[in-house]
């Protein structure tokens, strides 16, 4: 009897919807296959919080981040949501980090009524049915697509595309809408190729992927299935005019590196990416050398997405005036901040924040940005020399 | 021409899965131990190596043999403290015994290693060497080489030297090896240090060619399954075989169809074998 009780009590408790004042809660990839991306978004949260609670924190009250690490996979990510909510009180979400774990968490924030920003989910299925209470910062893939379709249009269209993706929800996405833009640009498809991350050899794939002989290839992939597919590119011998990437893995300061990604097969490779340390937004320069003082390391534009992200969500309670979810959903609706070290922000009807796309190559081990002509730091270096002659 | 690339590419993957299935092999023979920790200790493996190889600059190609004694050693230990405990039980108990160490180790690897993914850059590995149209990375070259020279030693040790005849007297009956001198307790703790080396001297190998973190073993647990199965249960000749072929099968799933269904088609062929060839493809003794 008495443990019935018990458990009713705390079936009770935990029904409870009120939530703590000053608390947001943040979802990442901590650990896992994602950990290098959980880890920049970690960061970026961690000096966004320093900054506001140094500025006299949120209505009066110094802000209060609880971070939880869905490992990299999207149940745990989706338990996060009733642990953050339910037991940890809080009144906000910013997450995940990966489009499938966030995709996973979309629908979970909205039957708790609880608002979420998405910091860097590209897949535009996040999207779908937020009923209201999701929103997202970064650009989606068909931005990515289209912004990847219009810097060949500068340099020169490529003959055929291939297009390589991994088999989860960022890279289906990615790669379906590198599909739709490039048929809607008269490009022909050579190939469409999906892998699974944890294969430990690309090479029939690659092989494959050569013999249709595109002028251009199209990878959607994290970090270490980005570096293997580079150096398995040279083995290969694949040769297309343009490597180009839909960001993430192939858009990594540690990408380039030889200890921690493909080093110097990662030259002459283009990637889209959100956001570089000389992007014209205000703070970005200062941003990156607080990020490189802290951490000896120059910033993924993920961090600054997670950075932002905090910024924009206390923007919002302050806007709200409380600590209440409904009204710092609606604070976000109605937000307007023009000038944010991402760029400017607000959301459309679909809670959808409109971000410019930059182009990069590597090149010397460095990335350049290379497209839009206004924000180029550098020349795109084409064709892509081939392997034989590096 | 690109079939033979592609086949070629699966001898080199299949040679390290072989190396890996031969150990299972042989404990599952001699002990009838199925050890779902294998994919654990070939885990440790990599570790060793990543770690001797950033912290003493010891290259996992010249050092795996140390790797292999180091596992050699905490195997036998974990066989006297906990597997001996379960010889000759019931399976379930086998399978949770090897199921608890795997989760422990993954587990512990967890706290003290961290779960984030780890590579090396070792310059060797990443070389590309071919002719004609044909192109090999070195690092793939060198651990299908290595992994192969030890398959083909360990079945020379079991056929030749008295502890391999000892072992093979185990496999084939165990209440007459006792009767016949042969220290039965002993026998098996060797063969589940030689079995678990395989596996961790596996794992140093795919290290410069792949990446770790903790549960970086797991696949290699299931696939090792399959190809005991395909080998003929608990023959180390078959296991060898078998793991070449799954190796041959995965590349040509993925040039032919796609690489996510490389897993597919491997475990269409494990239920084919079991369904039709129980015996396994290479005959293998009973």
């Amino acid at each position: 009897m008495r443990r019935f009780v018990l458990a009713l009590a705390v079936v009770a408790l935990a029904g409870c919807q009120q939530s703590k004042p000053g608390r947001i809660g943040v979802i990442t990839a901590l650990t896992g296959s994602q950990q290098a991306f959980g880890q920049a978004h970690d960061r970026g949260y961690e000096i966004a919080l320093e900054e506001i609670n140094a500025a006299g924190g949120v209505l009066g009250k110094p802000l209060e981040i609880v971070k939880y690490d869905d490992q990299s996979k999207a149940d745990i990510a989706a338990q996060g949501v009733a642990k953050l909510v339910d037991q940890d009180k809080v009144s906000a979400l910013i997450g995940s980090y990966s489009s499938e774990s966030t995709k996973a968490i979309v629908p979970l924030v909205a039957r708790r009524g609880v608002p979420l920003l998405m910091p860097t989910a590209t897949a535009d299925n996040v999207l779908d049915n937020t009923q209201g209470w999701s929103f997202r910062l970064c650009s989606g893939a068909t931005d990515y697509a289209n912004s990847m379709v219009s810097f060949w249009r500068d340099a020169g269209m490529p003959k055929s595309v291939a297009i390589v993706y991994e088999n989860t929800n960022f890279g289906q996405a990615n790669g379906a809408a590198m599909k739709k833009a490039a048929t809607d640009a008269h490009i022909p498809i050579a190939t469409e190729e999906s892998y699974t991350a944890k294969s430990p050899s690309y090479t029939a794939m690659l092989e494959k992927v050569k013999e249709k002989n595109p002028d251009a290839i199209y990878f959607a992939s994290y970090l270490l299935d980005a570096t293997s597919l580079m150096h398995q590119s040279r083995q290969v011998d694949l040769n297309p005019r343009y490597f180009t990437a839909a960001g993430t893995g192939f858009s990594t300061p540690e990408f380039p590196t030889a200890d921690k990604g493909a080093g110097k097969d990662a030259e002459y490779t283009f990637s889209v990416t959100q956001w570089m340390p000389e992007s014209k937004w205000p703070g970005s320069a200062e941003f990156a050398k607080k990020f490189q003082a802290k951490y000896g390391s120059v910033p993924a534009y993920h961090a600054v997405q997670a950075y932002t992200a905090l910024k924009v969500m206390a923007e919002a309670v302050k806007k709200a005036g409380k600590w209440d979810a409904t009204a710092i959903r609606d604070a976000l609706k109605a937000i307007d901040l023009p000038e944010t070290t991402f760029g400017p922000v607000k959301f459309d009807a679909r809670g959808q924040n409109l971000h410019p796309v930059l182009v990069t190559q590597v090149q010397k081990g460095q990335y350049q940005i290379v497209h839009p002509k206004t924000e180029a730091t550098a020349d795109p270096i084409l064709p892509t020399p081939k392997w034989s002659g590096r | 021409m690109h079939f033979v690339q592609a086949f070629l590419n699966g001898l080199l993957v299949g040679g390290v899965y072989a190396l890996i299935a031969s150990g299972m092999a042989l404990i599952f023979g001699v002990m009838r131990l199925v050890n779902f920790a294998h994919g654990a200790f070939l885990m440790l493996g990599t570790y060793l190596s990543y770690y001797g190889w950033v912290l003493l600059g010891l290259n996992p190609y010249l050092f795996f043999p140390l790797w292999g004694v180091v596992l050699f050693v905490f195997a036998v230990g974990i066989y006297r403290v906990l597997v001996r405990r379960v010889m000759g039980a019931n399976d379930f108990l086998q399978i949770l015994l090897t199921e608890g160490i795997s989760l422990a180790l993954v587990g512990l690897a967890q706290l003290v290693f961290g779960a984030d993914y780890r590579q090396i850059n070792l310059p060797i590995a990443n070389r590309i060497t071919g002719f004609g149209s044909l192109h090999f990375s070195v690092g793939y070259i060198l651990s299908f080489a290595v992994s192969l020279l030890l398959v083909i030693a360990l079945t020379q040790f079991l056929a030749r030297t008295e502890m391999g005849r000892a072992i093979r007297a185990v496999a084939q009956n165990r209440t007459v090896a006792p009767l016949m001198g042969i220290r039965v307790e002993r026998v098996s703790a060797i063969t589940f240090g030689l079995g678990i080396a395989c596996a961790g001297i596996a794992g140093a190998l795919l290290l410069p060619i792949f990446w770790t973190n903790p549960t970086v073993g797991a696949p290699y647990t299931l696939k090792s399954f399959v190809i005991v199965v395909l080998g003929g249960m608990g023959s180390v000749q078959g296991a060898a075989l078998g793991g070449l072929l799954l190796g041959v099968a995965e590349q040509f799933t993925a040039y032919t169809w796609a690489d996510r269904y490389a897993e597919v088609v491997n475990f269409v062929i494990f239920l084919l074998v079991l369904l039709f060839r129980p015996q396994g493809l290479f005959g293998g003794k009973a």
